[in-house]
């Protein structure tokens, strides 16, 4: 009798305990696994969700915003590129976050920081930019975004010059927004206008992973913005623009050509902007995925 | 009349705050404040929002918690256990029982909600003071009315608890059919004015008559949703005097109606 | 000490004709658990209920408190039917034990003592003067702080007497009142209701003692299958103490044939 008690405390702690420490940590260490190659994430239609939430929509939407930021940040420390499924629930994960809260003002900011610069859906940005509008109707930010987003990505001064002003209308909106306008709308989709808007976004942002990345961005923007000055003085001196960008620093406009810090060549576009092979994203992790 | 309502209220309160789940119900209370605390720093502009969030889902399911877990036990254990026999042979009139029982579950609620109010309000001021800049929209007065308005809602199913408990004979039935209750008032607000939005858009014109039902079912069950002042709390919206008076009076017309019935019910059970 | 607040002074219990009948189950065939009874309980007296489980005792005391109701005849106070007397009035002379009382678990006896009395209306020394007598007699006056869930059975058994006459009752109903005590705790029950009795109150009880009952008693009345079957006055009591006859003997001649 008292033998065989002795036999299962033995069994239980020299083979079970062991079997489930180790198996523990394979566990959690194909989790890992199973949500490093999970295609994407699903997120339930807010329809369902709202009902789903019993009451707690605001605390779900603070989950579900969390849930695609860190999905998000998950791809980008492995220095996964986002597959654009990946950013199909990325955006539709806002909108639900949105439609959760309407109120909420951190899936805009997220939004209008990545959906625009990352995966060039500016119509999804602007669409949920305005969803935040109708509710948030004191905050300038939101209709000085959708503004920006006209100015620099969609080249519609007009459209944009009308969402800055209604930025600058709403009360305790900062001075600068009314020459901001006009300056935004000379500078049209110069480089220039990514660095003022870029600036902007950094000084109000404390999240530190966001902040390095505007960062990293903001020094690729004024690098471009360099470029483009020189370059508007070489056309100016020469009638002509150069054969190569290289030409500007042989011929005394730079006194170097900046470097891309995502590690691209500088090109000029058709229109005259500067921009990089790398299109500001890192290059390294493209060619790992690709 | 009242010395023997409030004796009873008093008894059934001792009864429920001397239980020892409510410390668990306390504990997890904390956990989701201390909770609050570690993850303000992963957003990155509403952390007032968040915090709100967080402390008031606390409150309100800490509340939910207490009256599922030990708020139902006291009534209806009562009757389970027979107990009840015990006190209606002293002077008791079956209203009085009632409403006893009611104000003793209510005082329950109330006490528990006001001690963690006390550590919600340390948790808010405390992350307030951590990122000041990050808190624009946020109003006191607001997360106060809030919380208010979460204790009348926990007052309403505090009558629903009492009402279910009249009329059936377990404690566990009486359980299930509070929760089920709960989930249809909370969710019906939403159901509808989906529906509602659907038949509006022409889409879908086969759930018309599921949707004349649950106008029915939104005379029976009260709209949980209409005492949520969570988003208003969250974002420091400014709350309207009429809607507050409003729903107050809504709140407080059913219970009494729901423990009038209880009574009249309950004056005709018998007590084996 | 009698609280005389005017109320209801209970007179002769008249049990009148009463039926019960019971579901026992949602689908299940009624069972009659009363059928005609009829008693008479005159004031002062000391009236036992005997009879095997099942007999219908404590559905006839049930009846009395208005806990359930009868589905015909009546109980009347006096010459008044119960029904006309407002309940509150008529609990308010009447103590009550139930069969194993279940007390609240997490109240100390003090309180719960205290909730007997304020529910009765009375004041706090009444009640505090009350609480140290009946605790004594009944001899738990030293478990008066202790919560009740740490009670045995016995002391739970005079917890629930004490929380029954702690505002000194005319009528006093007690349904089982010896189960579950040792030989003290039971002669101690015995006294107490000797002394009611000396009080001049009414003592309505049921119980599977009979020696007890036989000893106590200036009535008893035996129950079986809903009916009364045979009923003891002053002088088959004087016989039964004197060793001429046994109650135990009447009660298997009478009960024992239909099981």
């Amino acid at each position: 009798m008292c033998w065989r008690r002795v036999g299962i405390n033995c069994l239980m702690l020299l083979v079970v305990l062991p079997l489930y420490l180790m198996l523990q940590g394979t566990s959690w260490e194909q989790r890992v696994e199973v949500r490093r190659t999970s295609p994407t994430g699903y997120t339930l239609p807010a329809a369902f969700s709202r009902v789903l939430a019993m009451g707690y929509q605001g605390l779900l939407s603070d989950y579900e915003f969390l849930r695609a930021m860190t999905f998000y940040g998950d791809r980008s420390v492995k220095q996964q590129q986002m597959s654009t499924e990946d950013w199909d629930f990325f955006a539709y994960s806002l909108d639900v976050v949105t439609d959760l809260d309407p109120y909420f003002l951190d899936p805009y900011v997220l939004g209008e920081g990545l959906l625009t610069w990352d995966t060039q859906r500016y119509e999804a940005a602007n669409t949920l930019l305005r969803k935040g509008m109708q509710y948030r109707t004191w905050d300038w930010q939101l209709p000085y975004y959708i503004g920006f987003n006209h100015f620099y990505f969609l080249r519609d001064s007009a459209t944009g010059s009308d969402y800055m002003m209604q930025a600058a209308e709403i009360p305790g909106s900062p001075g600068f927004l009314k020459t901001l306008a006009a300056r935004l709308a000379y500078y049209g989709g110069k480089s220039q206008t990514g660095v003022l808007f870029l600036q902007q976004m950094l000084a109000e942002t404390n999240s530190e992973a966001l902040r390095q990345r505007m960062g990293k961005r903001l020094l690729a923007l004024q690098g471009a913005v360099q470029i483009e000055d020189a370059l508007q003085q070489y056309r100016n001196a020469e009638g002509a623009d150069p054969q190569a960008l290289s030409e500007l620093a042989r011929s005394g406009y730079l006194e170097e050509l900046p470097q891309d810090p995502y590690g691209g060549q500088w090109v000029i576009l058709q229109n005259g902007r500067v921009y990089s092979t790398s299109k500001f994203v890192d290059v390294k992790s493209e060619n790992q995925v690709n | 009349m009242l010395q023997r309502v409030w004796a009873l209220a008093m008894v059934t309160c001792k009864e429920g705050i001397r239980d020892r789940s409510l410390y668990g119900v306390l504990l997890f209370a904390l956990f989701v404040l201390g909770l609050n605390v570690a993850v303000a720093g992963f957003f990155m502009r509403d952390l007032g929002k968040v915090t709100v969030d967080m402390n008031l889902a606390a409150l309100s399911f800490a509340g939910l918690l207490l009256v599922f877990f030990i708020g139902i036990n006291l009534m209806a254990k009562d009757i389970d256990k027979k107990t009840i026999q015990l006190v209606l042979s002293k002077p008791f009139s079956r209203g009085e029982y009632i409403f006893g029982k009611y104000f003793g579950l209510v005082l329950l609620v109330l006490s528990t909600m006001a001690l963690l109010l006390v550590f919600s309000s340390a948790t808010v001021a405390g992350v307030h003071s951590m990122y000041p800049a990050y808190f624009e929209g946020f109003s006191w007065s607001v997360f106060f009315w809030a919380v208010a308005f979460i204790a009348l809602q926990l007052a309403l199913l505090c009558a629903i608890v009492v009402f279910f408990s009249a009329i059936t004979t377990s404690s566990f039935i009486t359980l299930i059919f509070s929760m089920a209750t709960y989930l249809v008032g909370v969710t019906l607000e939403e159901v509808l004015f989906y529906l509602k939005s659907q038949a509006a858009a022409g889409e879908v014109v086969a759930s018309e008559s599921l949707r004349s039902v649950l106008e029915v079912v939104a005379w029976l069950v009260p709209n949980f949703a209409a005492f949520d002042l969570k988003t208003e709390a969250a974002h420091g919206l400014a709350l309207e005097p009429l809607r507050l008076l409003t729903t107050a009076g809504y709140g407080f017309s059913y219970i009494l109606l729901l423990l009038w019935l209880a009574t009249l019910i309950f004056r005709r059970r018998e007590f084996n | 000490m009698a609280l005389s607040n005017g109320v209801c002074l209970v007179s002769e219990i008249v049990i009148d004709a009463l039926y019960k009948k019971y579901k026992p189950g949602l689908f299940k065939k009624p069972v009659e658990a009363v059928a005609g009874l009829s008693l008479r309980v005159p004031k002062g007296t000391v009236y036992g209920l005997v009879g095997p489980n099942g007999a219908g005792k404590s559905t006839t005391i049930r009846m009395l408190l208005n806990l359930i109701r009868p589905d015909k005849g009546e109980v009347r106070i006096g010459n008044k039917s119960i029904s006309a007397v407002a309940n509150a009035d008529f609990l308010q002379a009447v103590g009550y034990l139930p069969e194993n009382p279940y007390l609240y678990d997490h109240l100390t006896l003090r309180e719960l003592l205290r909730f007997a009395g304020k529910a009765c209306g009375m004041t706090a020394e009444q009640i505090a003067t009350r609480i140290e007598a009946l605790t004594r007699q009944t001899g738990i006056a030293h478990a008066l702080k202790r919560r009740l869930h740490t009670f045995s059975k016995g002391m739970r058994q005079r917890a629930g007497l004490c929380f029954a006459l702690l505002h000194d009752p005319e009528l006093v109903i007690l349904d089982e009142p010896m189960s579950g005590l040792d030989p003290l705790g039971r002669k101690m029950v015995c006294e107490l209701i000797l002394e009611l009795k000396l009080q001049g109150k009414t003592v309505f009880f049921c119980s599977h003692i009979l020696s007890d009952t036989e000893r106590l008693c200036d009535r008893i009345a035996i129950l079986d299958q809903g009916r009364l079957v045979r009923e003891f006055e002053a002088e088959d009591l004087l016989a039964f103490r004197a060793g001429k006859r046994s109650l135990e003997d009447e009660f298997v001649a009478a009960v024992g044939g239909t099981h």
